[in-house]
């Protein structure tokens, strides 16, 4: 992942960014690890590391997120 | 699409993998082939919103490399994670009431890696107005069940990936109080709003809150509803599961019901699903009988699984790539 998209995706995760895909796993996952952060802020490596696999493992779906993450 | 009895026999017999909608005494006539089924009487069709016990709903999965099919009880019913295809998509069937919807409702959204594999269904039902039971077939064993879930495992070429969404009409207001529930449960007594302990079907007449409504959570954008089933003896129960790490507020009133249910699907008119289905609560709130909703065509539902239980919601997916 792009460290430009991971900052992203970090900010996001700590919900100081919002971005809402028109993937519903994706919002879940996000919304998963978000409160995963709320009760263990130290996991955020972990958190990152989850949402890569998804990304990596669905790249037609996750190619749009990307790319949107980026322009933020 | 509905399908006559014969067309759907002669499907099965050429070999074709199916997934199947329809009432019990259609399901039960069907040959030993490569489908899964679930009750329900109810559809939505090209033709509109229909009650029919005399066609059934097929959709032909023609897209898969590969199937299979297995059943599951309450205690294994999330080897779905394990035994799935690495890149495929999992077609799950659940019978109302069952102790195995109940489970999958109640304990889905903790499974871990649950959402790194696309999982869609429903929950099969019956006529609202007969005293029946709900159904699930394995087409390949000509088993059905009232009590475990029925599963199609479909595998995709490796260019192709599964993309499963829904339509909800419901969302919430930030400004309205915060809900939490102190369990996972399928009923509650007490909840928390904004903080402070109350009962909360007390807190629902005090405050002249619609229980039509339903409590939606914000998972990021994507509002899931858990609906009100009924209020007894101080206890209301709902049709999924309330959580104990969510936050809930109700539903912001709508006005129009079909009007904003139309204007949701024709936002989502250029999709291209293989399969659909839509909650019961929305075919008979929104007056779907005889209205066309296309493409979201399929069978009028007692829940719907679009990872998790939801309810209230039209879910579709989509074959992309």
């Amino acid at each position: 992942m792009e460290a430009v998209v991971q900052e992203k995706i970090e900010l996001i995760l700590q919900r100081k960014l919002r971005y809402t895909s028109a993937n519903l796993a994706f919002n879940m996952l996000i919304s998963k690890m978000q409160k995963r952060l709320d009760s263990d802020p130290s996991c955020m490596k972990d958190c990152i590391a989850e949402l890569e696999s998804f990304l990596v493992k669905y790249p037609i779906v996750a190619k749009v997120d990307l790319a949107n993450i980026a322009a933020l | 699409m509905l399908r006559t009895l014969e067309e759907t026999v002669s499907l099965i017999e050429e070999g074709r993998i199916l997934h199947i909608a329809a009432d019990e005494s259609l399901l039960c006539r069907l040959p030993k082939g490569k489908w899964i089924g679930g009750t329900t009487p109810y559809f939505i069709s090209e033709e509109g919103g229909i009650f029919t016990k005399e066609r059934l709903f097929v959709n032909e999965i023609d897209y898969a490399e590969d199937i299979k099919i297995c059943s599951y009880g309450k205690y294994n019913v999330f080897q779905i994670v394990e035994e799935c295809f690495d890149n495929g998509l999992t077609m799950i069937i659940m019978p109302y009431g069952s102790e195995v919807a109940a489970k999958y409702s109640r304990e889905a959204p903790e499974v871990e890696e649950l959402l790194m594999h696309p999982v869609v269904g429903w929950i099969s039902g019956f006529d609202l107005s007969e005293a029946a039971e709900a159904k699930v077939y394995d087409g390949s064993t000509l088993k059905a069940y009232t009590d475990r879930a029925v599963a199609m495992y479909i595998r995709l070429s490796g260019e192709k990936s599964a993309m499963v969404n829904m339509i909800n009409i419901f969302s919430d207001d930030k400004t309205d109080p915060v809900i939490r529930f102190p369990e996972n449960d399928l009923k509650a007594k007490k909840c928390s709003v904004n903080g402070q302990e109350v009962d909360f079907a007390e807190h629902i007449k005090k405050k002249g809150i619609d229980p039509g409504m339903p409590l939606v959570a914000d998972h990021n954008g994507s509002y899931i509803n858990t609906s009100i089933k009924g209020m007894e003896d101080g206890e209301v129960s709902f049709f999924a599961p309330v959580f104990r790490n969510i936050e809930y507020r109700f539903a912001t009133p709508v006005s129009d019901y079909a009007a904003e249910f139309e204007k949701r699907i024709t936002e989502k008119k250029n999709c291209e699903p293989v399969f659909a289905c839509n909650c019961i609560l929305n075919y008979q709130k929104g007056n779907l009988e005889g209205k066309k909703i296309a493409p979201f065509e399929g069978p009028v539902t007692f829940g719907e699984v679009a990872y998790q239980l939801l309810n209230q919601t039209l879910v579709y997916c989509e074959i992309l790539g």
